[in-house]
């Protein structure tokens, strides 16, 4: 399942660990998430959609098989 | 759990806590093997001192020694015990087989082990959720769902 977490942050300027701050998670969580290897709990989704001002739909593609693992 | 412990110390704590118990058997049995019980105190000690230095590393082993897990770590850590519990058992009633063929007197232990397996993984569906199938909706209501689609 493809994210725009990566590009999201990126845009806004964070680094992966002030992300991992924000989402009261682990840099490694952030790293695994960006990369497409963990699927973030429902809750934890909603927080990273919300942080970034977008939907969890829009934030996280399900269609999209090109980056699955 | 031992929320009066700061994070960092409550593994550290409780390996230390567990070589002690160990020890304090050792004592209690007495005899020539008396020496045991430091070896026993000294191995936890250092143990405990690891495990609060790797709490403080920025790594995933680090998160879980220090008991500041998030929930991708949380999982790995589940995984990693679902597989050791896995290896457990078969390494019991791998155990307990060679036992019965060789007409040994120690087999219990292994059925032991396997009967905590067990009543362990029961313990686990009955608290985590395998009962909650519930009724279907059709059965609540007492009307057959049907699918919007055809109606």
């Amino acid at each position: 399942m493809r994210n725009r977490a990566r590009e999201q942050r990126t845009q806004r300027g964070l680094s992966q660990a002030e992300l991992a701050a924000a989402l009261g998670v682990s840099r490694q969580t952030v790293i695994s998430i960006e990369s497409g290897r963990y699927l973030p709990s429902l809750p934890l989704a909603f927080t990273i959609a919300r942080l970034f001002d977008l939907t969890v739909d829009k934030m996280f593609d399900p269609d999209d098989e090109e980056a699955d693992a | 759990m031992m929320p009066f412990i700061p994070p960092r110390l409550r593994k550290p704590v409780g390996i230390a806590l567990a070589g002690v118990v160990f020890a304090a058997a050792w004592l209690a049995r007495g005899g020539p093997l008396w020496w045991i019980s430091i070896l026993a105190v000294i191995l936890a000690a250092a143990r405990a001192v690891f495990l609060y230095w790797a709490g403080g590393q920025d790594t995933d082993v680090g998160a879980l020694a220090g008991s500041r897990a998030d929930e991708r770590q949380k999982l790995v850590s589940l995984r990693s015990w679902a597989l050791a519990c896995n290896l457990a058992a078969i390494a019991a009633f791998v155990g307990l087989t060679v036992a019965i063929a060789v007409k040994a007197t120690w087999w219990w232990p292994f059925v032991v082990i396997l009967a905590v397996i067990g009543l362990g993984y029961l313990l686990g569906l009955s608290n985590y959720g395998a009962a909650e199938e519930g009724t279907p909706d059709d059965v609540d209501t007492g009307h057959q769902t049907r699918s919007p689609v055809n109606s």
